[in-house]
């Protein structure tokens, strides 16, 4: 029987190493990964996660974080998601899992949708009046803003003015053509592989199309609060013919001018790489294309000339000269997180020395009056003077519905790429396809 | 004999070096273009130009260091998760099929039935439940089930657990019955028959369903993407691999790098214990 | 859990050494009420644990070790039980003790999830909670949604495609690899070896050697500018081709361990009747292996219908196709990768619920069917 009392003994220890061992092994990963970041400085024990959907500036927001905590004594930790990425899928994911980061990147009326009544109202905090781009959902703003960007056809303005191609005189269809076929002729003394660097690759790029492109369909040339064909859009997704017809004409010239080894199965390091190294005139990106010149292109930047670059309007009807620039996206706070520190976390990223780390070296355009930096980008001067003179349009793409591009209008835009369809199919299928999504 | 191989034999060789090359060329491709730079890959796929160890130092240099990826503690994760489901599978797995295999009540029946006609439910039927009620259970008992290493491991339990009791339970019934039944008169506790007189014999079984749970486990995506999400602070290697490739725009130097660090453990493995692997695979497909 | 495994050994062992210890031989030698007090102890201790673990729950407390301190009771519980001295009943709570582990495990990820995803899948459930029923509402929309047929013929496609190519490349290299030659080891092994990777990582990695060594060589040589994966169709294609890839050598293997069992007087006594190579192969070895053929069917066919890894690395179910006259743009989504992203990413839980459970139905009856033909054989047999 002794031996029965010895087994209990022993079992009564296991069993208790095992249960501290299962309630411990989360508090030990946690307590490990944060003790990794942690360099030195007081912790409070405090921590705070924040979904970042930006990857390229992952490793500035690392930074900042490791400032604030220096500082505040509360551990931010970042979480990178990429452009491939289907960051609200994940989050829901995460809700669905009782994993939800206290502050998260929303990119819209259909990201904010998602979190209905889950988000902190931030009126009270000192930034809101600082900015006109937060994220305002009636009297109560969710969304805090922390960048600028603008979309554009952007150029290489060296090659336009060797080629003699004045970037103003491009204000319509027939002039966009013009200088098409001027630059086109000479591609081979420029140095050029195509005029233009577009793509419309539909699993991981379907945004640069989707998103991005159509967002002039929807806004070029419109006043800022102009909705008319958002509008339109989101009641059961009706197009204008005409207006979109002359968008799917543009779109048709990209596809002929573009880089056939880019168009259909492209990357967008390969876009970027090669715009920088001065191998396209034209690039159907928007403004964070700067920061990837600068930095990971740096190089074949530097041995194309560090050439000047500028935006024009997608011009796609005569008249339009609006680029559009926008908060791209919003972080929220999550209701039922550490709201606290969260705030103070937003409120401490609009001063001074955040905010330096911000423009200076993530390449931000501050929506922020009292910022005084100014970023290096090479399109930084460009959007300052569209805004100067008013001609800038919003991005009312934001609301569209969730997955519009991804799932249904990105393969479109492919097959008009590919030549599998030509520009009639191309429309009737995207009314057709816009329909479907709109119906479901 | 002879004469008639020479020709067959050639073509049957030709054949062979061709069926080969389609499935070794993945293989070799990830090698030569982990010791390459990105704008080479692009350049040249297929191409042992500007193959250096350096570049080979700097793409594990950045796979590993990227937080998104974080080698290590993914690797350490998918090894633990791993060899802890199968020691307790096989543990457990073996309790069950003896308990079920030698009393033949109505209930140990049932049980068995039960068992069997679960392995057929596909696990997209049980997921989006599963993680459901592992959050509100978990939450409500105060025992974090997602997002933890105790959590993934009791499902694997679950998942494994009737593959694992079927194919023992069709090994013990090979077991004399009498020799448990001379333990029993030698005064051996029932349990203790089974540690001491079942158990040792189990070995080939259990090596069987330790491999097949292993491989099964290790690269099993679907599962721990669910459970332990793509950024979570536990997260194994398949998943740290998509996670990885999902957050940058096709850095194919990276990219294969970190698909070679998933793959190399599972090769050394293999090669140590080639026939144990492949007979275990196959014994289990056969029997189940 | 498995301390308890460890505390058993060590009972055995303080057993057989019972003689070789000294130390607490008081308490060694006494009565049976001692040793009732002895497990009643934990027993009750476990089931008080238990259920204060269980108030804290009931009440809502945020209390953190109450979780631990279930666990910590219901083992207190067993181990009392284990210990309750009765000669009658202790090998009926060894069986119970034996069996717990694995069928609660089981129980709580396999049988009440399927229990619940039945019921769910009636409901307009959003993953959180549930406000009506719907009845049979989901299944009916389920098929009027053009995609969720698109996929569904997609994945039969897929399968028969794949049953009749794997089985064919896998038997003819299962021959090849019987065959008396040198290096046979090599190339056994070599085939095998894509089988131990999984579908992401090799998803990954056949993206890759799609769009950019298929992808350039098509270019250079045709001119044509797409790649293998932005087709619905040579995206389908590509997936085969990696699923043959993988799962090939496994079969290969499978048709060996049939092959092997195939006699050898028979086969040298069909060439002593000038049977030639070709004549026995169709005429003696494939009629002998008959049920490894079954075996292998049904396996390629259950996994080709659950195939999910690949077909989310490679293409993610991308690719635009006209179907019933309705233009799609998930040409190569099949059925496992529809239902995740109908729950997942298109947040429709009680749908995805839906779907699968006519999955499950769909894979239940050719379950059956291979019992049904397996069986049949071998009452011929």
């Amino acid at each position: 029987m002794r031996a029965k009392v010895v087994s209990a003994v022993m079992a009564c220890l296991m069993a208790s190493s095992l249960v501290a061992c299962g309630s411990s092994s989360t508090e030990t990963t946690a307590a490990g990964t944060s003790a990794a970041k942690e360099s030195g400085g007081a912790s409070s024990g405090k921590s705070i996660r924040l979904v970042n959907g930006k990857i390229e500036v992952d490793s500035q927001l690392k930074k900042l974080a490791e400032m604030y905590e220096k500082e505040s004594g509360v551990h931010v930790e970042i979480e990178s998601m990429g452009g491939g990425v289907d960051i609200q899928g994940e989050l829901k994911a995460y809700y669905q899992s009782d994993n939800m980061p206290d502050i998260f990147v929303c990119g819209g009326a259909a990201d904010f949708d998602n979190w209905d009544g889950l988000l902190q109202d931030m009126s009270d905090q000192a930034w809101t009046s600082d900015t006109e781009a937060a994220y305002k959902d009636g009297d109560s703003v969710i969304g805090f803003p922390y960048t600028t960007e603008a979309v554009g056809l952007a150029y290489n303005a060296d090659i336009l003015e060797k080629a003699g191609v004045d970037p103003k005189s491009i204000t319509g269809p027939e002039s966009m053509k013009k200088a098409f076929e001027t630059l086109d002729s000479k591609k081979d003394e420029l140095g050029l592989t195509a005029v233009i660097g577009y793509f419309a690759e539909p699993v991981n790029l379907y945004w640069s199309t989707g998103n991005h492109l159509f967002a002039n369909y929807l806004d070029s040339g419109l006043a800022r609060d102009d909705s008319t064909y958002i509008d339109m859009l989101n009641d059961g997704g009706k197009i204008d013919d005409n207006r979109f017809a002359d968008f799917a004409t543009m779109v048709e010239l990209f596809n002929k001018y573009s880089d056939p080894q880019l168009l259909v199965s492209g990357t967008y390091d390969q876009q970027i790489l090669n715009f920088a190294s001065g191998k396209y005139a034209f690039v159907t990106q928007g403004s964070w294309i700067g920061a990837t010149m600068t930095g990971d292109d740096a190089e074949a930047y530097k041995s194309a000339g560090n050439f000047k670059c500028g935006m024009i309007p997608y011009a796609f009807e005569e008249g339009i000269d609006t680029i559009l620039t926008n908060s791209p996206s919003w972080w929220a706070v999550y209701k039922d997180g550490d709201v606290q520190d969260a705030e103070a976390f937003l409120q401490w990223l609009t001063t001074a020395p955040a905010q330096e780390v911000l423009v200076n070296e993530a390449g931000f355009i501050s929506p922020y009056k009292s910022c005084t930096y100014v970023a290096s980008d090479p399109f930084a001067a460009t959007i300052s003077d569209y805004t100067a003179a008013g001609k800038t349009s919003a991005w009312h793409w934001l609301n569209m519905k969730d997955g519009y591009a991804q799932n249904y209008t990105g393969q479109v835009f492919a097959d008009f790429a590919a030549g599998s369809m030509d520009k009639d199919t191309f429309i009737s299928t995207f009314k057709q396809v816009t329909a479907s999504a709109y119906a479901g | 004999m002879v004469k008639k191989l020479t020709l067959s034999g050639i073509l049957i060789r030709l054949v062979f070096f061709a069926l080969a090359i389609y499935v070794l060329f993945p293989f070799f491709l990830v090698v030569i273009n982990v010791f390459r730079t990105a704008n080479d890959i692009v350049a040249n796929p297929v191409s042992t130009a500007g193959m250096k160890f350096s570049n080979l130092s700097n793409n594990l240099k950045s796979v590993i260091n990227n937080t998104n990826f974080s080698f290590w503690s993914a690797f350490g994760t998918s090894a633990l998760v791993t060899f802890l489901s199968i020691a307790l599978l096989a543990l457990f797995g073996g309790m069950a099929a003896w308990v079920i295999c030698r009393n033949k009540t109505k209930w140990s029946t049932f049980i068995y039935m039960v068992f069997i006609a679960s392995m057929i439910i596909p696990f997209q039927v049980v997921m989006l439940p599963l993680i459901s009620t592992f959050r509100d259970v978990g939450k409500f008992l105060g025992i974090g089930m997602l997002q933890t290493f105790h959590g993934i491991i009791f499902a694997y339990l679950g998942f494994g657990g009737a593959m694992t009791v079927f194919i023992l339970t069709g090994f013990i019934k090979t077991v004399p019955f009498e020799l448990e039944e001379a333990a029993a008169i030698d005064g051996c506790s029932p349990e203790g028959t089974y540690f001491k007189i079942i158990l040792p014999l189990l070995k080939p079984p259990i090596v069987t369903v330790t491999i097949l749970n292993g491989m099964w486990i290790w690269n099993d995506y679907l599962l721990p993407s669910l459970m332990l999400g793509h950024n979570g602070k536990v997260k194994t290697l398949p998943v740290a691999v998509q996670a990885f490739v999902g957050s940058y725009v096709k850095q194919w130097d990276l990219i294969l790098t970190a698909a070679m660090l998933a793959i190399v453990p599972m090769i050394i493995l293999f090669l140590f214990a080639q026939k144990q692997i492949m007979g275990g695979l196959v014994d289990g497909a056969i029997k189940s | 859990m498995k301390s308890l495994f460890q505390a058993d050994n060590r009972v055995r062992d303080e057993h057989d050494n019972d003689s070789l210890t000294s130390g607490a031989q008081t308490i060694a030698h006494t009565g049976p009420f001692t040793d009732r007090a002895i497990s009643l102890i934990p027993l009750i201790a476990g089931l008080a644990v238990t259920f204060a673990a269980l108030i804290l729950d009931f009440t809502g407390s945020k209390l953190s070790f109450r979780g631990g301190l279930l666990i910590a009771g219901v083992i207190l519980f067993f181990i009392g039980l284990y210990l309750y001295p009765t000669k009658k009943h202790h090998r009926a709570i060894v069986n119970i003790i034996f069996l717990f582990p694995l069928l609660f495990c089981f129980v709580v990820t396999v049988i009440i999830p399927f229990g619940l995803g039945l019921f769910y899948s009636t409901t307009d459930w959003n993953g959180i909670r549930m406000t009506k029923f719907t009845g049979l509402g989901n299944y009916i929309t389920m098929f009027k949604e053009q995609s969720f047929l698109w996929s569904l013929v997609l994945t039969v496609l897929f399968v028969i495609v794949n049953m009749v190519l794997v089985n064919v490349i896998g038997l003819s290299l299962a021959v090849l690899c019987t065959s008396k030659m040198k290096s046979v080891g090599f190339f056994r092994a070599s085939f095998f070896i894509p089988n131990l990777i999984g579908g992401i990582v090799l998803g990954y990695i056949w993206q890759f050697i799609f769009n950019n060594v298929v992808l350039k060589w098509t270019f250079e040589t045709f001119g044509y500018n797409s790649s293998m994966l932005s087709k619905y169709n040579t995206g389908f294609l590509a997936i085969i081709i990696v699923y043959i890839w993988q799962y090939a050598g496994y079969i290969m293997m499978i048709y060996i361990t049939g092959l092997t069992t195939v006699p050898s007087d028979v086969i040298e006594a069909s060439a002593i009747d000038g049977a030639t190579a070709v004549q026995t192969f169709f005429r003696i070895k494939l009629p002998m292996i008959a049920s490894t053929i079954t075996v292998c069917t049904f396996l390629t066919l259950q996994s080709a219908f659950k195939q999910f890894d690949v077909n989310m690395a490679l293409t993610n179910g991308t690719g635009s196709v006209t179907f019933l006259g309705q233009y799609l743009s998930n040409g190569t989504q099949m059925l496992a990768l529809n239902i995740y992203n109908t729950a997942i990413t298109k947040n429709n839980y009680s749908m995805g619920q839906a779907k699968a459970v006519l999955f499950f139905i769909i894979l239940s009856i050719v379950s059956m069917l291979q019992v049904h033909i397996s069986n049949k054989r071998e009452v011929e047999m």
